[in-house]
């Protein structure tokens, strides 16, 4: 549409012609054409740091590490402890105090298992609390600590009873913690009955 | 030295050979100078004020990505508000849509921050060290002298100085003032971050007013393209009236139009454009050659408005039409987005309440029970440590954990308690479905419901009249 005008300024236009479209002889600004050069040097030194000399890490790397670091980190919590730990730390005031929060947090263990670990609070109405006691000497899956920690953090193995796996909800420590507290109701070595399975619900 | 008039095209600030030409726009007097300046001033107290004014304790405008809350003029949103977000964007975004296609590139010209930093900060403090446009064209031919590299060395130092404040103030609205201020004291090693973030967004906005200037506009903000294809033979632009400007002759011919050639528009023109050659990619509507025309135009005593607002239909002397499909359909989506988001900002609640079947069967059976079993999870999306009670409603029969629940959550934290719905057996007639309430222990509190559905087994399954072979031969 535009005919060339006889201004200095105006660029030239380029002889060849498709379709009735002709196009002129302009540069690109040299800051534009600077952010190319830019990128070209920049694939030489990306392409020598992660492909020639392995200078930096792959983001697929850094996540696999940083997995690993958290389940390295998860693992080395429990596998250090054994029934021995569990009962020194059932006796370590500061671990049973912050057991104790999250136990008596309104909704959580307290709701079954009641505030006197007996479960056997009643309701106004009188309703039993549907929890195991948990002072007492009469055990279904072991008294041991790390058999009581063990149903804290993967659940009871009975499903149809509805404790759930707490080590979502808690995390590793947390589940320690309550196990601790817990076992600060009982005494090391002290003698317990592991009672017959109920019967399934009618 | 050839100063080319600009053409339709080419790009004027970039010379043959691919090099920048620096533009040095001249003053400018008029009524639309004014109103911009008072509204660059009235926008700039607004950006630098904001984060020190306090609306319910918080800064009226405070991103606060540390702890994920968003307080936007009283009002806090969290994360799992961010969906309004979706109407707030859109609304504004259709806002504009809908200014555009009215008054075309009127925000480029007036309230982008960019123009407003260029224009009214950068631009200003160059006239004031450099002179006007004249002294300053020579100042950059000249060659380098005492006087030239201390002029340089003062503004550029006022440049750097200007862009560290802009982008502290910036920051300020996403850390808080009292941590900037801290920041702003301690050494840059105990925050390498911030002080990269500060650093950077001191040279970018450096880089951008001092040199890169209208290359932003012109080639690479996606926004003024956009608002190109906005706009249509009824937007209101800035356009030179043709048919009383042409044919151009000096000033006393009577055989030739109103315009006398005497290039003040372009000469003022921040973007380098010669507004007569029609509406181009470049003007960002700054009305700055409205005001220089007016100028001469009163100057020697002739009628104002050969360079004015006016839409393309207008300027070939039809009338103008606002109401048309395009703008009622921006007003209609702008209206949606914006009327949504105030509705739904409005039931933003202090927490966010979530409850799901637990992990495990759906539900257990025990001494004549039937137990359902749900997490709860309580977001405190407050700043203050809250105390939230769970009750059950609409279920006579079924007994809830201890009664009323108390919850107590931890400020800007989470909690997530159990609800344990017990049952009487022989109250369970099929699934039903009650109501949890979460409310905030306090009066006039907030309060959520969530629906849980009692499940148990099939009533059908105890009713011996039902399972005995004798139903089936009914």
């Amino acid at each position: 549409m535009n005919t060339p005008r006889s201004n200095d300024s105006e660029p030239v236009l380029r002889e060849h012609v498709f379709d009735g479209i002709q196009e002129y002889d302009q540069k690109l600004p040299n800051w534009w054409l600077f952010t190319f050069y830019i990128t070209i040097a920049w694939f030489v030194i990306h392409w020598l740091a992660y492909y020639q000399f392995n200078v930096g890490q792959t983001d697929e790397k850094r996540v696999d590490d940083a997995m690993a670091a958290i389940e390295n980190n998860r693992l080395r919590q429990f596998e250090s402890l054994d029934d021995k730990k569990l009962w020194e730390m059932s006796r370590d005031p500061k671990i049973v105090e912050a057991g104790r929060a999250s136990f008596m947090m309104q909704g959580r263990c307290v709701t079954c298992h009641g505030e006197d670990l007996m479960a056997k609070k009643t309701h106004p109405e009188n309703l039993t609390l549907v929890g195991q006691a948990l002072a007492d000497k009469e055990w279904q899956y072991g008294g041991n600590p790390s058999d009581v920690l063990k149903i804290v953090r993967k659940g009871s193995p009975d499903v149809t009873k509805g404790m759930p796996p707490w080590e979502p909800m808690l995390g590793p420590r947390g589940c320690v913690e309550v196990a601790a507290f817990i076992m600060s109701h009982h005494k090391e070595g002290e003698p317990f009955t592991i009672s017959a399975p109920p019967a399934p619900a009618k | 030295m050839n100063r080319a008039q600009p053409n339709l095209a080419s790009v004027t600030t970039i010379n043959a050979d691919g090099s920048r030409r620096f533009l040095h726009p001249a003053d400018v007097q008029g009524r639309f100078t004014v109103l911009r300046r008072i509204t660059a001033l009235a926008l700039l107290t607004g950006y630098v004020a904001l984060p020190w004014i306090p609306v319910n304790g918080h800064p009226a405008v405070f991103l606060d990505v540390a702890q994920r809350r968003f307080h936007l003029f009283g009002l806090t949103l969290a994360t799992q508000d961010l969906w309004l977000a979706f109407f707030l964007i859109t609304g504004l975004g259709f806002s504009l849509f809908y200014i555009t296609s009215f008054f075309g590139r009127v925000w480029c010209g007036w309230t982008c921050p960019y123009t407003v930093f260029l224009e009214h900060v950068y631009r200003r403090v160059e006239r004031w060290i450099d002179g006007d446009a004249p002294a300053r064209r020579k100042l950059e031919d000249a060659p380098w002298s005492a006087t030239k590299i201390s002029k340089r060395v003062l503004k550029h130092g006022f440049f750097l100085l200007i862009s560290a404040i802009i982008a502290h103030v910036f920051s300020s609205y996403f850390v808080s003032l009292r941590q900037l201020y801290a920041w702003m004291h301690g050494p840059p090693s105990e925050h390498l971050f911030a002080f990269g973030v500060i650093l950077s967004l001191t040279g970018s906005l450096y880089f951008a007013f001092s040199w890169f200037r209208e290359q932003f506009c012109i080639i690479l903000c996606p926004y003024g393209r956009l608002q190109s294809a906005l706009t249509d033979d009824n937007t209101v632009n800035i356009g030179y009236d043709k048919t009383r400007g042409e044919p151009r002759g000096k000033a006393g011919t009577t055989d030739a139009g109103d315009c006398i050639n005497c290039v003040r528009c372009v000469q003022v023109c921040p973007t380098g454009i010669d507004i007569r050659n029609g509406l181009q990619l470049e003007c960002i509507g700054c009305a700055a050659c409205v005001d220089a025309c007016d100028t001469v135009m009163q100057k020697i005593g002739r009628k104002p408005g050969l360079v004015r607002y006016d839409s393309l239909n207008g300027l070939n002397g039809g009338p103008t039409r606002f109401i048309r499909g395009r703008t009622i359909g921006y007003s209609v989506m702008a209206l949606i987005g914006l009327v949504v988001f105030a509705f739904s900002a409005r039931s933003v609640k202090p927490m966010n309440v979530t409850a799901t079947r637990m992990k495990g069967a759906p539900y257990f059976m025990a001494d004549g029970s039937i137990r359902n079993q749900f997490n709860v999870q309580v977001i405190n999306k407050n700043n203050a440590p809250a105390r939230f009670l769970m009750e059950l409603h609409d279920a006579p029969a079924v007994h809830f954990n201890l009664g009323t629940t108390a919850i107590e959550v931890p400020a800007m934290g989470q909690a997530s308690p159990l609800a344990v719905l017990t049952l009487p057996q022989l109250d369970f007639h099929g699934p039903t479905t009650v109501t949890l309430v979460v409310r905030e222990d306090k009066p006039g509190g907030a309060a959520i419901e969530r629906k849980l559905e009692i499940l148990g087994p099939d009533t059908r399954l105890q009713n011996h009249d039902y399972l005995s072979p004798d139903h089936y031969k009914k």
